[in-house]
């Protein structure tokens, strides 16, 4: 359906317009090319800003990203050595083994960076890359950016990345910005955690862009856990090559209201892919997820594992949709969604969509919505366990099939301390010792 | 003991009753499955509720632990002189009621030394005791795992999880022998399990028969009451206690099986 240009205006685009216009001049054209921001301008202008109304976006708290006093971003150039990031922020101890890259409101800070080979701030090589309608906030980052992260792995390494939002940005926007590359065989420990608490409204809008190539690993853990002032945009791009592997292990606790949107595409033969996620909201926090797969070559494979809660009045979305070519027989696609209600106003939307074009796949999915299983319930009650207990321990085991997929302790470990903390009767009855 | 129709029943012991029956009636989605059953068991008796597929057993099991669902009509039932019905679930349990499961739930991310230690200590707390430490919970826990032939690797996994049938029925009797409850009812516990698996579950029930104890067996065949020999045993036929002998009905039953019985109750 044609819609006029004049319908899709909003004040808000308007606002992400004079915003850009007072300050694309100073954006640096090493972090994104001239020619990409003019390029994301135009497909923002031409999309407008997504509407409630819109199916896609329909389950995304969009007022909390319309509520932010500016899109501009909050810093321009990397951050001087000094002072010490830490003084801003507490960092979480550093993984052994990894090196660590910190971002801060969107731009590296150099004082704590250990980079070593293949990795550093440059153009990423995406450029003219369009984002889809369902992913257009990926247009605000690269209209936005004032830096951009570039991986190129050889071999094998492991890389912690660390995205901090300062109380200096607080009303303005941070734009995380990550390009991974795997060239053929090899592999990459990947962990990208977003943390960060200022005081009033502010936007961090992360673009992630991810090539696997020819039988490479890429194990990527991403940790949300800003602070509740934060509207988080979250927009995804994966492509994998033959016989190449990735695995996503998502944690989404953070932030007043987040939106994923990941487009994965599985061209090469023998691909596989997973997916693997939770997101535990309360208060009036927003969660929402939407994960497209395309299998478009033979004899690949996706496992997608969501577990959503959503206490008091929050509400926790995903969206699986897994699309099964013509040109990708012998697939493998297996999808597994689940939510619990905790809260009375509480709400959970799962949408799974297996759509297959070929013969000779094997696919099942299931989605579940409700409150704690009362069998399980009655055998821990009848063990002499109290309610309050056995209830906290459903809970903690809800989540427990994607926590133990968390291979990393210390990234376990993090995501469970994080996860408890959404959970105050999980963390009394000390379930994650 | 007493029951509705008492036939060769063996003389009842002197002890106090633990558990006290009286003309229970329960309703399942509006239709009666327990239609006046009575049954007095006292410390140190075992016995066995025999029956036909939908007679009530697993049903009465499940009604004195508490399990929601149940519309208990009328009759009343005490445990330890206490009104059981007034009781909650957990309470029950902390009370010294034991259910064993007949299909044991597999709770993931809940792992076995956890649920176990808690539940120890919850029936600790209940009777004014010291909770266990680390320590002093598994030095209790490693001894009855040897006497039921379970890996101690059991501990840390989740409650149930990919536990074979067997396995599920073993893990239920060391949860009873670690909890030491003054009452275990034991749901078809011998459903499932082949001669060794039997023997080694059988085992672990005999291991807590004491004088202070009750056990008391839902069982569908009599080969379990080969290695638990029971004081007591009924047959529930039709929401009632239509006969009550010794051991030697359990073998008549199987000769005879339970049409007879359920004809007589019909008639």
């Amino acid at each position: 359906m044609a819609t006029s240009t004049a319908t899709l205006r909003s004040a808000t685009l308007d606002r992400i317009l004079q915003d850009y216009a007072a300050i694309a001049a100073r954006l640096p054209d090493a972090a994104v090319p001239r020619a990409q921001r003019a390029h994301a301008l135009a497909a923002l202008s031409r999309l407008g800003w997504p509407r409630a109304s819109d199916e896609q976006w329909r389950y995304t708290n969009l007022r909390a990203f319309e509520a932010v006093a500016a899109f501009r971003p909050a810093a321009l150039a990397p951050a001087a050595p000094a002072p010490d990031v830490s003084d801003a922020l507490e960092l979480p101890p550093p993984l052994p083994g990894f090196q660590r890259l910190v971002y801060l409101d969107g731009v590296r800070h150099s004082a704590v960076a250990t980079a070593g080979n293949g990795t550093g701030s440059a153009a990423s090589a995406s450029a003219g890359k369009d984002w889809p309608a369902e992913q257009r906030l990926g247009l605000l980052c690269d209209m936005f950016a004032s830096d951009s992260a570039a991986l190129r792995i050889r071999g094998s390494t492991a890389i912690e990345l660390l995205f901090l939002t300062s109380a200096a940005a607080a009303g303005a926007g941070c734009y995380p910005r990550l390009q991974v590359t795997l060239d053929p065989d090899s592999e990459l420990n990947l962990v990208e955690r977003h943390l960060g608490a200022p005081a009033a409204p502010t936007l961090v809008c992360a673009n992630v862009r991810v090539e696997v190539g020819r039988g490479a690993r890429l194990m990527h853990y991403r940790l949300q856990q800003c602070g509740p002032q934060i509207a988080f945009a979250d927009t995804l791009a994966a492509q994998l090559d033959e016989q190449a592997s990735y695995s996503v292990r998502q944690v989404t606790i953070g932030a007043g209201s987040a939106r994923t949107s990941a487009q994965v595409r599985l061209t090469g033969r023998g691909a596989a892919f997973s997916w693997q996620a939770i997101a535990v909201g309360r208060g009036q926090q927003v969660h929402d997820t939407a994960l497209k797969v395309e299998h478009l070559a033979a004899d690949t494979r996706t496992e997608e594992v969501f577990r959503g809660i959503a206490d008091e009045r929050a509400r926790v979305a995903f969206s699986g949709h897994i699309h099964i070519g013509a040109s990708a027989p012998g697939s493998d696609a297996r999808q597994s969604l689940r939510g619990l209600i905790e809260g009375a106003g509480a709400e959970i939307d799962l949408r799974p969509r297996l759509e297959i074009n070929t013969d000779e796949v094997k696919a099942q999915h299931g989605a579940t919505t409700g409150a704690l299983d009362e069998n399980l319930m009655f055998y821990l009650l009848a063990r002499g366990i109290d309610r309050t207990t056995a209830r906290a321990l459903l809970k903690w085991a809800f989540l427990g099939d994607v926590l133990r997929a968390i291979e990393l302790p210390q990234v376990r470990r993090a995501a469970e301390h994080g996860a408890a903390g959404q959970l105050p009767d999980v963390m009394a009855i000390g379930a994650l010792t | 003991m007493s029951s509705a129709v008492d036939t060769a029943a063996p003389s009842p012991s002197s002890a106090a009753p633990l558990l006290e029956i009286r003309d229970l009636r329960v309703k399942v989605a509006g239709q009666e499955v327990l239609r006046g059953v009575s049954l007095t068991v006292r410390a140190g008796e075992v016995h066995a509720i025999m029956g036909p597929n939908g007679s009530g057993k697993s049903t009465l099991a499940h009604v004195l632990a508490g399990r929601p669902g149940y519309d208990i009509v009328s009759g009343s039932t005490s445990f330890q002189g206490r009104d059981l019905f007034a009781l909650a679930p957990e309470q029950r349990a902390r009370a010294g009621l034991f259910l064993g499961f007949q299909y044991p739930v597999e709770i993931p991310g809940v792992n076995n030394a956890y649920l176990l230690k808690a539940a120890v200590n919850a029936a600790r707390r209940e009777r004014g005791l010291a909770e266990l430490d680390a320590f002093e919970f598994l030095a209790l826990v490693r001894t009855k795992i040897k006497l039921m032939q379970i890996d101690e690797s059991f501990l840390s996994r989740g409650v149930n999880e990919g536990f074979s049938g067997g396995e599920k029925k073993r893990n239920e009797i060391l949860q009873m022998l670690v909890l030491e409850p003054k009452l275990a009812l034991l749901d078809e516990t011998d459903s499932g399990l082949d001669i060794d698996a039997l023997k080694v579950v059988a085992n672990g029930v005999n291991t807590l028969r004491a004088a202070d104890r009750s056990i008391v067996l839902v069982t569908h065949y009599q080969r379990m009451l080969d290695y638990v020999v029971p004081d007591f045993v009924h047959v529930l036929a039709r929401g009632r206690i239509a006969r009550s002998g010794d051991r030697t009905l359990a073998l008549e039953l199987e000769k005879r099986g339970y049409d007879w019985i359920s004809d007589q109750v019909a008639a």
